[in-house]
């Protein structure tokens, strides 16, 4: 009988064969692997942000008291002038300014660039981003969370909701591109308005004797954006608040229901209280993501330009006897003028000023110091969001 | 001897279940089920894992048709002479009628005050005096109120286990209802509690009439005054709960007290 001669990797005489074993070398070539591919994306997103605060801290930041620049972050974006002597002067102006400058100068001067957008702060789109994001944050929270608890605590499964559910997730992955296009058709040309005179373009008018409701739209504005937007963070809203109502244990809500409350009771006293908390901080994300957007608002809301805040609308001025109801009237008028304005925003005004004017070292500064601005801005709500979660799934347990 | 709703002498049962089948959906839970509890009594519900202990309990407040396709299929329920499940009973006030502790002790992560008033807020009932009446005589009856009524804001999730379950009583009895269900009300306790529990349900007794599900048979000879034994979704045995320890008619019933089977 010839002996089956012994593989020599099962060679039972030597069971210490040493770490090199093509096994051990095959393990360490993938964690190296794994390792590389995550240095690749740390280092990359630390020099994004280190690229962005190396150039745009100096504009937003100064050195002396109270260190951050006053200019820039209280006034609105105005053309700057940048006047050059013959002596190698360079005195950067407004257009207020240059005039006075130039004549100054007389035959002294050798040039005079303009630039626009990029002199100024960035006032307006910081109050512009915030207006849309409080407007969208609240019309995506009422809807969001609405149809959160209604699939959470009222729908019964079936194919009816598992629709409803993929048809949310899909709305996640819409291009927000076409949410802008969407916007733009629903908000800015169709929504309804009361008015006593509907425009031509109105696909519906409903006279209502006082008034008529008019399918007209609400213009490129504040509401227009805000809605936009809420549709863009709505899946991130509803799927958040879902799991928060469901992370409710059962438990409550069958010792309510016992206790002979009826479902809505149920959700309002027993249910709602205790989700809130992880409501309000996943929305705080929801926040970034609405502020981040830029393609949603370009047709609904966004100005390249604008040198006034919202509140700053021309209205007529009133006589010195005008009653309190025309005073009234007239600070109504100006609340409302806010969400029928449109603004500038962030996201918005740095594409402008990337993309939409010539380069040079004036509008690069301007850009970089809205990208720090706005990083910061957006860093410190996700930063909120985190510490909100800390601290609250500390207080919440059960 | 069956706890006759008949016989003469005995005030009619308080609640009553005449021939219930309980399905959930196409799966037949309960079948044919005569009881009857008496008021002021305590009766027991006893029976291996999976015998409908529980979903009869629940078919007292119709808590089971919170899932879909659970429903009783056949036979009535009543609870104070009227049927519960005819078309013009509230659900919400049935259920105020009759109270529930469930097996896992469930405070509400508020205060122990707001735990107690849940059930009176529920019903419509703000007056601050008539809430602080009714949470201090839920606390007694409950007997916490010498131990909580300096930390009435202390939030409930704080107290102790047998507290906590003590707790879920007072919030129950609070609505004063008349039918007090507790489904394995002490499994999660440690012996101590057990005890304080077990008496609590006989002085409870006194004022609600109380049904309990156990699967401790020890605890239902210390507590029950009636003892109903379920097997396989059927009623086996239902009597006095010392007749039944005892002297028990049904040889299923007399394997099941020796331990034969679980």
């Amino acid at each position: 009988m010839i002996p089956t001669p012994i593989h020599p990797k099962l060679d039972p005489a030597n069971p210490f064969v040493g770490h090199q074993s093509r096994n051990q070398i095959r393990e360490s070539f993938v964690r190296w692997i794994l390792r590389i591919g995550t240095l690749i994306i740390v280092s990359v997103t630390a020099a994004i942000i280190l690229h962005i605060t190396v150039k745009g801290a100096p504009v937003a930041l100064s050195r002396e008291w109270p260190f951050v620049n006053v200019t820039f972050l209280t006034e609105l974006p105005s053309t700057l002038h940048v006047i050059q002597d013959h002596q190698g002067h360079i005195i950067e102006t407004d257009v207020n300014g240059a005039d006075a400058i130039k004549m100054q100068l007389g035959a002294n001067l050798r040039q005079e660039k303009t630039i626009s957008y990029s002199g100024g702060g960035i006032l307006g789109p910081i109050v512009g981003t915030a207006m849309l994001v409080i407007v969208s944050v609240g019309v995506a929270l009422l809807l969001g969370v609405a149809s959160a608890i209604y699939l959470s605590e009222y729908a019964s499964h079936g194919k009816f909701i598992e629709m409803v559910r993929l048809a949310i997730l899909n709305l996640a992955g819409v291009p927000s591109v076409v949410f802008g296009l969407f916007g733009l058709g629903a908000f800015v040309l169709t929504a309804p308005v009361f008015t006593s005179a509907p425009l031509d373009r109105a696909i519906f008018t409903l006279p209502l004797g006082f008034t008529t409701l008019s399918f007209q739209g609400w213009d490129t504005c504040v509401l227009s954006g805000g809605f936009t937007l809420a549709f863009v963070i709505l899946p991130v809203i509803i799927t958040a608040s879902e799991q928060c109502l469901q992370a409710v244990p059962l438990e409550f809500r069958e010792t309510s229901m016992a206790l002979g409350a009826t479902r809505w009771q149920t959700i309002w006293r027993a249910v709602l209280p205790f989700a809130t908390p992880g409501i309000l901080t996943s929305s705080i994300l929801g926040i970034a993501r609405a502020a981040g957007e830029t393609a949603p608002i370009m047709f609904t809301a966004a100005l390249a330009f604008k040198d006034k805040l919202p509140w700053q609308k021309d209205l007529v001025a009133l006589p010195a006897d005008a009653s309190w109801f025309a005073h009234w009237e007239q600070s109504i008028q100006r609340f409302l003028a806010i969400f029928t304005e449109s603004v500038q925003a962030l996201p918005y005004h740095i594409y402008t000023l990337a993309a939409r004017i010539p380069q040079n070292e004036y509008s690069e500064r301007a850009q970089y110091g809205s990208v720090f601005v706005f990083l910061i801005l957006v860093a410190s709500l996700a930063a909120t969001s985190i510490w909100m979660r800390r601290r609250l799934r500390a207080k919440y347990k059960w | 001897m069956l706890a006759s709703a008949t016989s003469p002498k005995q005030p009619p049962p308080i609640v009553e279940l005449r021939g219930v089948d309980f399905c959930y959906g196409t799966h037949l839970a309960l079948h044919n089920i005569h009881l009857s509890a008496e008021r002021n009594r305590v009766t027991a519900l006893i029976g291996p894992s999976g015998c409908g202990k529980s979903t009869l309990l629940r078919c007292v407040n119709r808590m089971n048709e919170r899932l879909t396709g659970a429903r009783v299929s056949q036979g009535q329920v009543f609870v104070k002479g009227k049927n519960i499940h005819d078309a013009d009973v509230d659900l919400t006030q049935l259920r105020k009628q009759v109270g529930m502790v469930f097996q896992k002790s469930n405070p509400f992560p508020k205060s122990i005050y707001d735990n107690v008033a849940y059930g009176l807020k529920i019903h419509g009932i703000t007056a601050k005096d008539i809430l602080d009446d009714a949470v201090e005589r839920a606390l007694r009856s409950a007997v916490l109120w010498h131990e909580l009524k300096d930390r009435l804001n202390q939030n409930a999730l704080r107290l102790s286990g047998g507290e906590q379950q003590r707790l879920c009583i007072a919030r129950a009895i609070a609505t004063n209802p008349d039918v007090l269900l507790m489904d394995e009300p002490c499994s999660a306790l440690d012996p101590i509690a057990t005890l304080q529990i077990e008496e609590l349900m006989q002085q409870l007794a006194h004022d609600y009439t109380v049904i309990f599900v156990t699967h401790n048979m020890q605890q239902a000879v210390r507590v029950s005054d009636y003892t109903a034994f379920l097997h396989l979704g059927r009623l086996i045995e239902f009597g006095d709960t010392e007749e039944l320890f005892s002297n028990p008619k049904q040889k299923l019933t007399e394997s099941y007290l020796r331990g034969t089977f679980s």
